[in-house]
């Protein structure tokens, strides 16, 4: 699992800990049964309180997206299609929402947004390395 | 949970100066906390008072569970303290002040020591009294380390220290935190250094506690809001959360408090768009300070 933590954006560092690690789970990165870093390792790893990763791992585990195992080690739950679906979904909405407003912002008409949208999502669809 | 440390209604003057105002404070054990505010709020009086190096004019300091003016060998054993003036004695090597310092405690960490020397790259055989003052920070932190305190106060402990010790300095107080379960309080008005490993914010603003919060909560606090707007704005935004702000005719940048739930209300009352950003502990901090923008 790698994290990237930007600790002077203002982002509070258990909330970027936690998007990073959803979106693992829900892009598949992360597969079930697949095991978290304990505690104590990941605070050691990346410099962070390790309140800051307990509480990221406890809204995880509210969100239904990790469990306890026997041991008390954190692993990835098994999700069925329906669910990974709308959490993609409601994942890409926030970020197009962004893209959105800056397109509004800069004045761009509607059919313009959508043909730069669709011409670049064709290119990322070309581009292996994307993968 | 116990806590480390508890001020209660402590005042502190010198002469006809309030340093502390009737301060109420307690600080969890097992945890890091960032003590700020700025220069003359009474971080370093605060701290003083928490080892007993001074008695308040009123009200009472309790640490470790003891009255901090009648602190014993015993609980003084178990704090740690880095003072932004170290007072060494400079005529001795570094290798000679460890050993000095460390006949004082029954369980220091020769391991510990020897480690951090490295890892800080402290020459052991360097004069105390030559050590650039850098690297005397480098000694103050080592010296105040290796008899696993329970407690450890750092004022201004880094801000002499290269970016590279700076980490290596942090990383080391996440390892107390879990070898040796230590509340350690980090003094300082250097907000990047803190803000990755402090979990628990107190700032001090002209002797009063002004916040007393989670780090996490404080950023969820502010923010900083682009606004566009169609339309010009008609003059300044009156809301009393909305704590500062620059407008010209479609675009407003404000700095607001407590205003997440507020951005859908905002932006169709006045027909404007809202892109709502955090911001760090540099930007918050003057945000916490009565009458000082």
């Amino acid at each position: 699992m790698i994290v990237v933590i930007d600790q002077h954006s203002g982002v509070p560092v258990f909330r970027q800990l936690r998007d990073q690690i959803r979106f693992q789970i829900i892009s598949g990165m992360l597969e079930s049964g697949e095991e978290l870093p304990s505690t104590r390792a990941l605070s050691e790893e990346l410099g962070l309180n390790p309140m800051t990763i307990s509480k990221a791992y406890s809204r995880l585990e509210m969100e239904g997206l990790v469990e306890k195992r026997p041991g008390l080690c954190l692993v990835v739950k098994q999700l069925d299609t329906n669910d990974i679906d709308t959490r993609r979904l409601t994942h890409f909405r926030q970020s197009a929402k962004s893209v959105a407003a800056v397109a509004k912002q800069l004045g761009l008409s509607k059919e313009t947004a959508m043909e730069v949208f669709a011409e670049i999502l064709d290119g990322a669809n070309g581009d292996k390395e994307r993968g | 949970m116990e806590s480390a440390f508890e001020l209660e209604k402590l005042t502190k003057k010198f002469g006809g100066l309030i340093a502390l105002d009737d301060l109420t404070l307690s600080i969890p054990e097992r945890s890091i906390v960032g003590l700020i505010g700025r220069n003359g709020s009474g971080k370093t009086t605060l701290l003083h008072h928490v080892v007993g190096l001074q008695l308040p004019s009123s009200g009472r300091c309790t640490t470790l569970g003891h009255p901090a003016a009648t602190l014993g060998s015993e609980q003084l054993a178990n704090i740690g303290v880095v003072w932004q003036e170290n007072r060494f004695l400079d005529w001795m090597t570094v290798d000679k002040h460890l050993r000095y310092v460390a006949s004082f405690y029954q369980n220091w960490d020769r391991d510990r020591e020897q480690r951090l020397l490295g890892d800080l790259e402290l020459d052991p055989a360097a004069r105390v009294g030559t050590l650039s003052p850098g690297n005397a920070q480098k000694l103050g932190i080592i010296l105040a380390v290796c008899h696993h305190p329970k407690l450890l106060l750092l004022d201004e402990p880094m801000s002499a220290l290269d970016p590279i010790s700076r980490e290596q300095v942090l990383a080391f107080l996440i390892e107390l935190l879990h070898e040796d379960q230590a509340t350690t309080v980090i003094s300082s008005h250097v907000m990047r250094d803190i803000e990755s490993v402090v979990e628990w914010i107190v700032c001090l603003d002209r002797g009063r506690v002004s916040v007393d919060s989670s780090l996490d909560d404080l950023q969820d606090r502010y923010s900083e809001w682009q606004v566009t707007s169609a339309r010009p704005i008609a003059g300044d935004f009156k809301e009393p959360w909305v704590l500062s702000q620059r407008t010209n005719e479609h675009k407003a940048h404000l700095l607001v408090r407590d205003a997440g739930e507020l951005i859908e209300w905002f932006e169709t009352k006045y027909d404007v768009d809202v892109q709502s950003q955090s911001l760090n502990l540099e930007r918050i901090f003057p945000l916490l300070h009565r009458g000082s923008r």
